[in-house]
Parts: C-alpha cells; sequence; structure tokens
C-alpha cells in the first residue's frame, strides 16, 4: 500500500513536473546581429536586447503580442515602422496611447528598440 | 526688395535709409504670420528673421545624434550687415534677402499645409507665441534696431487678433473662449498705453497680468480639446502646467534614471534616502576621502562659494571651472558648462570615473558600495523594481543621487510667486526686470522663466561666447575652449552654455572660472560690452560689443531684481552617520569626505 502510494507520487510529480516545465519555459529568443560586430560588443548589444525584451514583456506585450508557452508572439514590426517608432517616443509624441514609452528613460527605450530591431522574426 | 538694393548706390545715406525701411516694412509684414512660421518650420525661419550667421542648433535630439550647423538669412541679418560700412556690397545683401525668398517655399511643403486641417496646431501654435510673447519678442532678442521693437510688438498683437477671427470661422466647434479674446483685446489696449521707448515698456505687467493668464486658458484649451501634437516643438512643454512660472513648464532632464518607470511613492522615498546618502558618501572616490559634497555643498546651495574652482584628486591643485550649483541644473538639456553630457546621469559618472575628480572606476565603486549592508539591503529591495536588470549596477547609484538632489530644484522665489499669484514685487524689482528684458539686454540670453539659456519652445541649450578674461585686470583671455572641447568649431570656441540666475546672490564666484567674485564685477563686465568691450580680442565673440551704458541706479535696481529670484530653497542637515562597510578600513571615512 505505502509503495503503490510512493509510486503514485512519484508519477505524479514527474508529472507535474513536465506540465510546469512546458509552461514556464520560453523559446530563447534568437538575435540576429551581423557578423562584422565584434565579440565584446555582439555581448552588450546581447545584454542590451535582452534588457529590452524583459521590458517588452512588461510594459507593451498586453497589447503587442504575447509570450506563451513555448512561443514568442511579438509582431514582425518592419524596420521602418520601428525606426519611426524610436524617433517618435524620443519626440515624446502620441503621450496618450503610449503613456509607457514617455515615462521611460532614452536608455529603457533605446533596449526596447534594439530587443525588436535585433530579434529574429518569424 | 531685392530690385531696390540693385538700384541703390550703397555708399549714399539716402539711399541706406529706403533699405532700411523696406526691411522694417518686410518685418511687419512677417511678423503678421510669424504665429505659423514658428511652429511649423523654426529651422527654415532661421533663414527668414535668423539672429545669427550661424547657429549650431542644440535641439533635443543632439542627445542622440551629432549637432547640427544651421545658416541664418533674413531681415534680420541683412539689417545688421547694413552697418558694417567697409565690407558691405549688394551681392552679399541680395543674397541674404535672395535666400530668405528661397526658403519660403519651405512653408507651403504638404507636411505643412495638411496640417492646417485640424484645430490642434492652431493651439499649439498660440502656445508657441505667447510664450515668445512673455521671452523673445520685447527683449529685442531678433530685432536688432531697439526703436522697432515695440512698434513691431504693437502691429504683430492685431495681426494674430486676425488669426483667431479666422480660426472661429474655419473651427467653429473648439473656440477660443470671449474671456481669452476679452484679455487679449485688453493687452492690446495696455501695449498700445505703454511708452514706444522698449526700456520705459512695462514687460512685468504685461507677462503677470496679461501673457500668463492667456497662457493658462490656453492651456486648458489644449487640454480640453485633447488637441495632439505631431511637432518636436512641443516634445518638452507639459500640458498640465498653468503658468509659464510653474518649474513643471517643460522636461529637460530624467531625474529618476534607471528608476523612470517606478511609481511606488514607498519605493521612491527609498531611492531618495540611499540617494542622499551617497552624496555624502566618500566611498564613491578612489581614495575614499571625497564625496559629491565636496564641492556641491547642499548646505550652501550645492555649490562651493569659498574657492574660484573646486581642488583636483589628491592635491593636484585646481580644477579649470568653477563647481556649478546643481539647483535648477535639471533645467538644461545639455549637461556641463560645454554640454558634453545629455544627461544628469552621464554627468555623475564622468565625474565619479575621472582621475581628476573623484578617480574611482565602475566595477570597484559598486564593489565597495555593496560592502555597507545598509546599501546593500536597499539596492536588493530596488533591484526587483528595475526587472530588466539582473544585478545591482553602477546605474542604480548613480540613479539614486540625481534623484535626491533634483528636488532641490522645486522652491520658488518672491519673483515666481508675484508671477504665479498676481502678487506684488517692489518698484525697484519691477524696474530691475525691465531693463534685464530691455536696456541690460540680459533677457536676450536668459529667458523667462528660468533665465537660463533654454528659449521656448524650451528643448535645446544656447551657448554664448562672451570674452570672460583669465583674470579681473583683464589682462587676457580665458583659455579655456569651453563648447569648443565638445564640439570643435570657430563658432563655439571660448563659448559656454548660459547658466540660470536663480540663486546668484548666493552661488559666488561667477562664470565659467569664478573670476568675479561680486555681482558688481559681473554687471560691469556686461556694461563695458564683454570681453571684446574691453579691448581683448574675441573676434566671434556673441555678446554685442557696445557699451550698455547702465546708470548706477539702473545697476542698482538689476541687482535688486537678481534678488527677488534667490529661492526659498529648505535645506536639510547631512546625515549623521555613513552605513558601516564590512570592510573595516573603509569605515573611518567621514560624512561628506575630507576635502
Amino acid at each position: 500500500m505505502i509503495i503503490m502510494k510512493s509510486l503514485y507520487l512519484i508519477i505524479l510529480s514527474f508529472f507535474s513536473f513536465l506540465l510546469l516545465h512546458q509552461c514556464t519555459s520560453e523559446k530563447k529568443t534568437v538575435y540576429v546581429i551581423p557578423d562584422h560586430v565584434t565579440p565584446r560588443n555582439r555581448q552588450l548589444l546581447t545584454e542590451k536586447a535582452e534588457k529590452g525584451r524583459v521590458l517588452y514583456k512588461l510594459h507593451c506585450s498586453e497589447c503587442h503580442g504575447i509570450f506563451t508557452k513555448g512561443k514568442d508572439g511579438v509582431p514582425n514590426f518592419t524596420q521602418t515602422q520601428i525606426d519611426n517608432y524610436h524617433a517618435a517616443a524620443l519626440m515624446g509624441i502620441d503621450p496618450r496611447n503610449h503613456a509607457v514609452a514617455k515615462k521611460m528613460s532614452a536608455e529603457q527605450v533605446d533596449q526596447v528598440i534594439t530587443f525588436l530591431s535585433l530579434r529574429k522574426r518569424d | 526688395m531685392l530690385r531696390l538694393i540693385r538700384s541703390s548706390d550703397l555708399t549714399k545715406p539716402d539711399d541706406l535709409e529706403k533699405i532700411r525701411e523696406k526691411i522694417a516694412a518686410n518685418r511687419i509684414q512677417l511678423k503678421s504670420i510669424d504665429f505659423w512660421l514658428r511652429y511649423f518650420d523654426p529651422i527654415s525661419y532661421r533663414k527668414e528673421n535668423g539672429p545669427l550667421p550661424v547657429e549650431w542648433e542644440t535641439e533635443v535630439f543632439e542627445k542622440f545624434e551629432m549637432p547640427y550647423r544651421r545658416k541664418g538669412a533674413g531681415l534680420s541679418l541683412a539689417e545688421k550687415y547694413m552697418d558694417e560700412r567697409e565690407s558691405l556690397n549688394k551681392d552679399s545683401l541680395s543674397q541674404l534677402i535672395q535666400t530668405s525668398i528661397d526658403s519660403l517655399v519651405m512653408f507651403k511643403r504638404d507636411s505643412v499645409m495638411m496640417q492646417f486641417a485640424s484645430p490642434d496646431h492652431f493651439f499649439l501654435a498660440n502656445r508657441l507665441y505667447l510664450l515668445n510673447l512673455a521671452a523673445v519678442y520685447t527683449t529685442g532678442f531678433e530685432c536688432p534696431d531697439t526703436s522697432r521693437i515695440i512698434p513691431e510688438l504693437r502691429s504683430l498683437l492685431p495681426a494674430v487678433r486676425n488669426i483667431y477671427d479666422q480660426f472661429a470661422t474655419d473651427f467653429p466647434s473648439t473656440p477660443l473662449s470671449k474671456n481669452y479674446l476679452e484679455l487679449y483685446d485688453r493687452m492690446l489696449a495696455f501695449v498700445n498705453s505703454q511708452p514706444k521707448q522698449f526700456s520705459l515698456f512695462d514687460q512685468f505687467t504685461l507677462i503677470r497680468d496679461y501673457i500668463n493668464p492667456l497662457f493658462k486658458h490656453n492651456q486648458q484649451f489644449i487640454r480640453n480639446y485633447n488637441v495632439l501634437s505631431i511637432s518636436f516643438n512641443d516634445y518638452a512643454l507639459n500640458n498640465e502646467t498653468s503658468s509659464i512660472f510653474d518649474k513643471s513648464l517643460f522636461i529637460s532632464q530624467n531625474t529618476k534614471g534607471i528608476f523612470s518607470l517606478v511609481d511606488d511613492p514607498a519605493a521612491l522615498g527609498e531611492v531618495k534616502r540611499v540617494g542622499k546618502l551617497l552624496f555624502y558618501d566618500p566611498i564613491l572616490s578612489g581614495n575614499n576621502k571625497r564625496s559629491c559634497a565636496s564641492c556641491h555643498k547642499p548646505t550652501e546651495y550645492f555649490t562651493d562659494t569659498s574657492v574660484a574652482t573646486a581642488l583636483q584628486f589628491e592635491g593636484g591643485g585646481h580644477l579649470p571651472r568653477n563647481a556649478p550649483s546643481l539647483i535648477n541644473s535639471v533645467f538644461n538639456h545639455l549637461i556641463m558648462l560645454d554640454g558634453k553630457h545629455i544627461s544628469l546621469q552621464g554627468q555623475a559618472q564622468d565625474v565619479m570615473t575621472k582621475h581628476e575628480e573623484m578617480n574611482s572606476n565602475e566595477e570597484e565603486l559598486v564593489k565597495k558600495v555593496l560592502t555597507c549592508k545598509e546599501y546593500r539591503d536597499v539596492f536588493k529591495k530596488l533591484l526587483k523594481l528595475t526587472p530588466e536588470e539582473k544585478n545591482i549596477s553602477f546605474g542604480h547609484i548613480i540613479s539614486a543621487i540625481t534623484y535626491y538632489y533634483a528636488d532641490f530644484s522645486y522652491y520658488y522665489s518672491p519673483f515666481d510667486r508675484a508671477m504665479n499669484e498676481n502678487g506684488g514685487v517692489s518698484n525697484e524689482v519691477k524696474q530691475g526686470f525691465n531693463l534685464f528684458m530691455s536696456k541690460a539686454q540680459c533677457g536676450t540670453c536668459h529667458f523667462v522663466p528660468h533665465f537660463n539659456g533654454i528659449k521656448p519652445p524650451y528643448i535645446g541649450s544656447e551657448f554664448e561666447v562672451l570674452g570672460v578674461p583669465a583674470d579681473t585686470a583683464y589682462s587676457r583671455l580665458s583659455d579655456d575652449k569651453g563648447r569648443y572641447d565638445a564640439n570643435p568649431a570657430s563658432e563655439t570656441l571660448h563659448a559656454f552654455r548660459t547658466s540660470t540666475v536663480r540663486n546668484i546672490e548666493f552661488t559666488k564666484p561667477y562664470m565659467h572660472n569664478g573670476v568675479f567674485r561680486t555681482l558688481d564685477q559681473v554687471i560691469d563686465f556686461y556694461d563695458a560690452g564683454g570681453g571684446a568691450g574691453k579691448k581683448l580680442d574675441v573676434p566671434n565673440q556673441t555678446l554685442a560689443s557696445d557699451p550698455l551704458k547702465l546708470s548706477s541706479p539702473e545697476k542698482g535696481a538689476l541687482i535688486s531684481f537678481l534678488h527677488s529670484l534667490n529661492e526659498n530653497v529648505i535645506f536639510e542637515a547631512p546625515p549623521s552617520s555613513l552605513p558601516v562597510s564590512s570592510d573595516k578600513s573603509l569605515n573611518a571615512r567621514k560624512v561628506g569626505g575630507e576635502y
């Protein structure tokens, strides 16, 4: 009886582990950085983009794409869209729709833009 | 006009006078559409009526790109050029006018014309117009012939009244209120009742009783009609303020830095508390003997009034420049007198890591700070509020410091209160302000309301070449290259960013090198026409080298006005002790450092 119970527990925990693992793990974002970038700068850019990813998830993804299991559902903005938005955010334009961008420091805006620009699009 | 120039003989005074009159008539015409031109395309406006032959644009975007060189042209420059008898020639004069005619097409492009389809830009242009009315139109900033300033104003105001009438016909659903228009008409009557001589004109009353209340109305229109901007002109301006003399009129620095997205007052209180400790803590320097408070004494308006320029690290003599007051430093887009930094955080980082100043480095500094349990605990808690950051970083430390001292920039002076609450000031202060804005020519560089180098729409910092001497005997020019170090060009050699004159009574010594110890010396310097007026060789001086001829009662009134800009800053006592470190050798450090 006791053996049965522990076996049951082991099996249960194994499945819950599998289940949890699936829910929490996100596909690691791949960044596309041109070949000529030095390893040091590559590392800095990746760190910056990762910061941008965290910010994007917290402050932008509610309206613009979702992060769900195994999928990074960020819209595939074109580089022109990203550049235009960058300029607009720095100019403080459209504060009503993007109050959060107005609140961010220039560095934080830069991190989000770096994330969007470097991330490998589907 | 071009025909007139071609047919004139530039050696004959009569012909010159005719051209001058034509320029004046053209300026009046230009002023009738100034309202739109300045808002829609301030860059092309420099070709119509630019104040300088070459301006280095230090607009907000310089924060992200190299500065632009903008050549000026148009009526003001043509008028100034006509005084240069020796070099005066028809081709150059025609060129200044031709360029301005050619540039007019810029205002007719689609991106400008399509904006007329919505009422939004009217209120935004009107805001810029009211701000310029308070800060620029009455000072002679771009009208070299001072006898024409008030006549031009008298024609400008009714021209804008016509624009208002046209707007009422075109956009009846978003009207200017009756109160607004009545007040505007009263302002017109007031301006017409005032003397024509601009040094006798009562600018104090004009701003307090008319422009500022009109500004308040216009801000309400902007909010109530949900006006939306698509122009960089509105980048810095805040739609919520109701007075030009409210310190939240515009935003020029992000004082929160890495904590930008933190709103929780309790957490921000912690940031501030730890920021204050760090400000006084010499742990930030290489030898643990110097703190921010070493040169920016928080009990002395965050400057050091005892020395001309601050001491160097480890007895290396003195630094080249005077330590500026940190109070009101947040009202600059570019930081330092040469505008080298774009953010307060950048400046803090530089001073801490520079060999001659605090001589530390990022890695060592963060490590040392985190040996103190108190700092470690607070920053660990705060780290959760910046989820994009994995570790406690230099950014957390400097942002806490800037957030702490920025608070001291939000106190008001008796002069602000007079403007904000429709209160009074003494007659002498009022006279001093009117002189500041007219004959003494201070207001052409120290702009309302901060009386620093930021003019409406408050998106860039201005730099000026004054010819500041190395010593009070005026034996030679100060050899500090100023702005040239950050942006080398013939126009920027010896140029410095215009500082505020607020709290000036308590922030001596003056000028970038602290050469003057008294305000009288400073006023005498300007009265003489700066370095060039004192016979120093300053070929690119931007300050007029003609003497101002201020009388001694006039100088007295100016000083009274300056004293009315002393802000009622409430200083705090230094912390009684500093956080204890696990490294015993660090626990000998003194609050505020040793020198």
